[in-house]
C-alpha cells in the first residue's frame, strides 16, 4: 500500500455564470503519493488549474467547491475553518504560479516576501532569524543573497520563479502545487527549473503536483501522470505505463498530437472537434463526440473511473468488461 | 568581467538602491531625465509658500486688516505724505526744528487750504508739545493759510514764512521751480522711502503685499486640511469597497457617485451656506467634495490589483485578508493617491478661493486671495494691482503643487524608476 499524502475524493467545482453553472471539475478523485511528482495534464480550460486551486481551497466567487472530500495527511480540509486553512496554505501546501513576472508584489523587496511568509506562520521567529533562514534557502536555490534586497522587477524570469519556489518551501511544506511553472520560461531556464524541482523533491522530501499542458515536461520529470478532460479525470497512471500504453482514446490522441522532428508536417495528428462547452457538456462520456472509438453507450452513460490494470486507471467504456463482452 | 565594464551609470543606479531618502531625492535627475529641474523649482516654490504660510507675521510688513496707508496707492509709488519744506539755508528739516523757547516769537508755517496737511500738522505739533511740557521749550507754529501750493512755496522761497507743510506728490511736481527750497521729513514721522507699498494698497488703505502673505496661510490651511480629510476618509473606504465588494461596495459607490455627480462648486456653496462662514466649515465643505475622487481612484485600483497574481500568491502562502490589504494592495494603490493628493491640494486651494470670491465661507475681512479678488474686481480699470497679485499667487501655488506632486510620484514609484 502506497503512502498517500493527499487524497481527493469526488471533488466538484462549479463557476456561477450568467448563463448557468459551469461544472469545471466534475467528480474528480485523485491520490497524490508522498514523495512523488505527479503531472496533471490536459488542454486549456479542462479544469486543471481550477483543480489545483480547489485542493488548496482557494476558490473565490464566482467559483465554489460543490461537494467532495479533501483528505490531506489524514484530515479532511473541507472541515477546516478559514483560520486553519490559512495556516495550511504556505505552511503545509505551497503553490507556484504560472507567470513569475506578476506573481511577486512589485513594491516589496524579495526578502520581505520571504520573511513575511515565515513570520506569518511562525510569529515567534525574529526578523533577523527569518532573514537568515531566507538567505540560506535562496542560496540553495542558486540566488545570491545580495539579490534579496532587489525588487522583483530587477530579477530575471527564472530567478523570480526560483523565488516563488523558495516562498513555497519557506516553511517546509509537504506538498507544492506548481501551476504551469515553466510556461513563460525559455527552454534553457525551463530545463534548469525542472532539474531544480527534482533536486528539491529529493532534498526536501517534497511531493509535487505539476500542472501543465506540456506533455514533454511531464515525461521529463513526473513519476505518475493524470490526464484531465472537460473537468473529468480521463486517465491516471505510472508515467511509463501511460506513455507507452495509453488507455483512454483522449490520451492516445494527446500523445499523437505532440510535434516530433521525425514527423512530416501533414503527419501530425490533429484531434477532431474542439473541447466541449462546459456550460452544456455532452451526455455520457464528455469525450464521445470527438472519440474515434465511440460506441453507443458512450453517449448515454458516464463511464466509471477505475483501475484497468494495477496502478493504471481510466474512465472509458472500452475497458468495461461487461459492456465489451455484451457489445 | 572579462567583457567591457559597462558605464558608471549602471553602478550609480545600483548604488541608488541602497541610499536613503535625501540622496534619492538629490539623485532624482538620474531617472527623471531632463525634467528634474521642474521638480526642483516646484519644490522651492512649495517651500517658499509653506514658509510664507507658517510665519506671515515675520514676513509681512504691515498688519493685513488695518488701514496702513492711503487708498489705491499703486505698487511702488510713494504715498502722499505731508512733508515739511523750507529754505535750504534755514536748516529746518523736521517738525522738532521749529521748537522755540517760551516767549520767543512763534515760527510761521504755511499750509494750503483744502488739503488735509493742516490737520496733520496740528495733531503732530500738539503731540510734540505735550512731550515738551515742563521744559522751557515749546512748539507753537503760527499757521498761515495759502490758496495754492505755488503761493506757499513762493512764500517759503521769499523767506516770509519759516516753512510750509505740503503734500509730497504735489511738491515733487513743482520742486524744480523753487531750487532754493528743500524737502524735509514728513510731519507724521513716516518716511517716504520706507512707506512705499511694494504691491500698492487697496481701496481701504490696506497693504496688498501683506494681505497676500497672510492669504498664503489661509490658502494652505484650506488646501492641506481639506485634502488630508478627504484622503483619510476616501482611501480606506475605497480600499474596503474594492476589496470586499458586494453590498458594501454597491452602497458606498452609490453614495460616492451621487456626491461626484453633483457640480462641485455648487455642492461646496450649499454646504458652506448651511454651515455658516468659518474656515473650518470651508475645509469641511471642500473635503466632502473630494472624498469621491479618492474613493473612486482607490476602489478602481484595488479592484484591478486584487486580481493580480501576486495577491493570489499571497493567499497561497497563507496571508490573511488584512495583511493582503495592507502589504499587497495598499502599497500598489498609494502611488496614484499621491498624484491626486498633490493635484488635490492645488484644486482645493482653487475651490477655497472660488468660495470666498463668491463671498461664501470666510468671514468678510479675512486676508484671503479669493476675498481680495472679489473686492478688487470692481476697480480693475483703475487699480489693476488689486486683482493681479492675488491671481498670480493662486496660479503659482496651484502650479507648484501640481508639478511637485508629479515629480515626486516619478521618484517614489519603483515601477517608474529605471526608465
Amino acid at each position: 500500500m502506497e503512502d498517500i499524502l493527499y487524497s481527493v475524493r469526488n471533488l466538484n467545482v462549479r463557476y456561477a455564470t450568467r448563463s448557468g453553472d459551469v461544472h469545471a471539475v466534475d467528480d474528480v478523485s485523485l491520490d497524490i503519493r508522498r514523495g512523488e511528482i505527479l503531472g496533471l495534464v490536459g488542454e486549456s480550460g479542462c479544469g486543471k488549474s481550477t483543480f489545483g486551486k480547489a485542493i488548496m481551497r482557494m476558490m473565490r466567487t464566482p467559483g465554489r467547491i460543490d461537494g467532495g472530500e479533501l483528505w490531506f495527511d489524514g484530515d479532511d480540509l473541507m472541515t477546516y475553518s478559514k483560520k486553519q486553512m490559512q495556516s495550511v496554505r504556505g505552511g503545509e501546501i505551497g503553490m507556484v504560479f504560472q507567470d513569475p513576472m506578476t506573481s511577486l508584489n512589485p513594491v516589496q523587496r524579495v526578502i520581505e516576501h520571504l520573511t513575511e511568509t515565515i513570520r506569518t506562520h511562525e510569529p515567534k521567529v525574529s526578523e533577523l532569524a527569518a532573514i537568515a533562514r531566507a538567505e540560506e534557502l535562496v542560496e540553495k536555490l542558486g540566488i545570491r543573497r545580495e539579490r534579496l534586497d532587489d525588487y522583483p522587477h530587477q530579477l530575471s524570469g527564472g530567478m523570480r520563479q526560483r523565488v516563488m519556489i523558495s516562498l513555497a518551501l519557506a516553511l517546509r511544506t509537504k506538498l507544492v502545487i506548481a501551476d504551469e511553472p515553466t510556461t513563460s520560461l525559455d527552454v534553457i531556464v525551463e530545463a534548469k527549473f525542472l532539474d531544480l524541482l527534482r533536486e528539491l523533491r529529493d532534498e526536501f522530501d517534497l511531493t509535487i503536483l505539476l500542472i501543465t499542458h506540456n506533455i514533454g515536461v511531464v515525461a521529463e520529470v513526473a513519476d505518475r501522470v493524470a490526464v484531465m478532460y472537460a473537468g473529468r479525470m480521463a486517465e491516471v497512471g505510472d508515467v511509463y505505463g501511460v506513455f507507452a500504453e495509453p488507455k483512454h482514446p483522449y490520451t492516445v490522441g494527446l500523445l499523437h498530437s505532440v510535434p516530433n522532428i521525425d514527423l512530416a508536417a501533414h503527419d501530425l495528428y490533429k484531434m477532431e472537434g474542439a473541447p466541449p462547452n462546459l456550460l452544456s457538456p455532452p451526455s455520457g462520456c464528455p469525450f464521445h463526440p470527438r472519440c474515434p472509438r465511440a460506441m453507443d453507450i458512450c453517449a448515454v452513460e458516464v463511464p466509471q473511473f477505475r483501475e484497468v490494470i494495477p496502478g493504471h486507471a481510466t474512465a472509458c467504456w472500452l475497458y468495461d468488461q461487461v459492456e465489451v463482452a455484451g457489445g | 568581467m572579462a567583457l567591457q565594464t559597462p558605464t558608471n551609470e549602471y553602478e550609480w543606479s545600483v548604488e541608488l538602491e541602497k541610499v536613503g531618502f535625501v540622496r534619492r531625492l538629490l539623485g532624482a535627475r538620474r531617472w527623471y531625465g531632463a525634467d528634474w529641474w521642474l521638480v526642483a523649482i516646484s519644490a522651492v516654490m512649495v517651500l517658499v509658500f509653506i514658509i510664507l504660510g507658517l510665519v506671515p507675521s515675520l514676513l509681512a510688513p504691515y498688519s493685513p486688516d488695518v488701514q496702513v496707508g492711503p487708498r489705491f496707492l499703486a505698487p511702488g509709488a510713494s504715498p502722499d505724505l505731508p512733508v515739511l519744506v523750507s529754505l535750504a539755508s534755514s536748516g529746518i528739516t523736521e517738525l522738532g526744528d521749529l521748537e522755540t523757547s517760551t516767549g520767543d516769537p512763534r515760527p510761521s508755517v504755511g499750509v494750503v487750504r483744502g488739503v488735509p496737511t493742516a490737520q496733520a500738522l496740528n495733531e503732530q505739533a500738539q503731540a510734540l508739545n505735550e512731550q515738551l511740557a515742563g521744559t522751557d521749550k515749546e512748539l507753537r507754529p503760527r499757521i498761515v493759510r495759502f490758496n495754492s501750493i505755488d503761493e506757499a512755496l513762493q512764500a517759503v522761497a521769499d523767506g516770509t514764512i519759516a516753512a510750509a507743510v505740503v503734500q509730497s506728490a504735489e511738491y515733487e511736481d513743482l520742486a524744480e521751480n523753487y531750487p532754493q527750497v528743500v524737502e524735509g521729513k514728513s510731519v507724521t514721522g513716516e518716511s517716504a522711502a520706507a512707506g512705499g507699498f511694494l504691491l500698492g494698497t487697496n481701496q481701504i488703505g490696506q497693504d496688498v503685499f501683506s494681505r497676500l502673505i497672510w492669504g498664503t496661510r489661509i490658502a494652505l490651511l484650506i488646501g492641506f486640511s481639506a485634502s488630508i480629510i478627504a484622503l483619510v476618509l476616501g482611501v480606506p473606504l475605497g480600499l474596503l469597497a474594492g476589496f470586499r465588494g458586494g453590498k458594501l461596495d454597491r452602497l458606498l459607490s452609490i453614495i460616492m457617485d451621487s456626491l461626484y455627480a453633483f457640480p462641485g462648486l455648487i455642492l461646496a456653496i450649499s454646504i458652506t451656506a448651511v454651515l455658516g462662514p468659518s474656515v473650518l466649515n470651508v475645509i469641511v465643505a471642500i473635503a466632502v467634495l473630494y472624498i469621491p475622487t479618492y474613493y473612486r481612484i482607490v476602489r478602481g485600483q484595488t479592484l484591478s490589483v486584487k486580481e493580480e497574481l501576486y495577491v493570489e500568491a499571497a493567499r497561497s502562502i497563507g496571508a490573511r485578508s488584512r495583511e493582503i490589504l495592507r502589504k499587497y494592495i495598499y502599497p500598489n494603490v498609494i502611488p496614484s493617491v499621491a498624484i491626486i493628493f498633490s493635484v488635490n491640494v492645488a484644486d482645493a486651494i482653487l475651490t477655497g478661493a472660488g468660495l470666498s470670491f463668491l463671498g461664501l465661507g470666510l468671514p468678510p475681512n479675512t486676508a484671503d486671495w479669493g476675498i481680495d479678488l472679489a473686492r478688487g474686481q470692481g476697480f480693475i480699470q483703475t487699480a489693476w494691482w488689486l486683482i493681479t497679485f492675488p491671481g498670480i499667487a493662486i496660479m503659482l501655488v496651484v502650479l507648484a503643487f501640481t508639478m511637485m506632486g508629479e515629480g515626486l510620484m516619478e521618484i517614489f514609484n519603483p515601477k517608474l524608476r529605471e526608465r
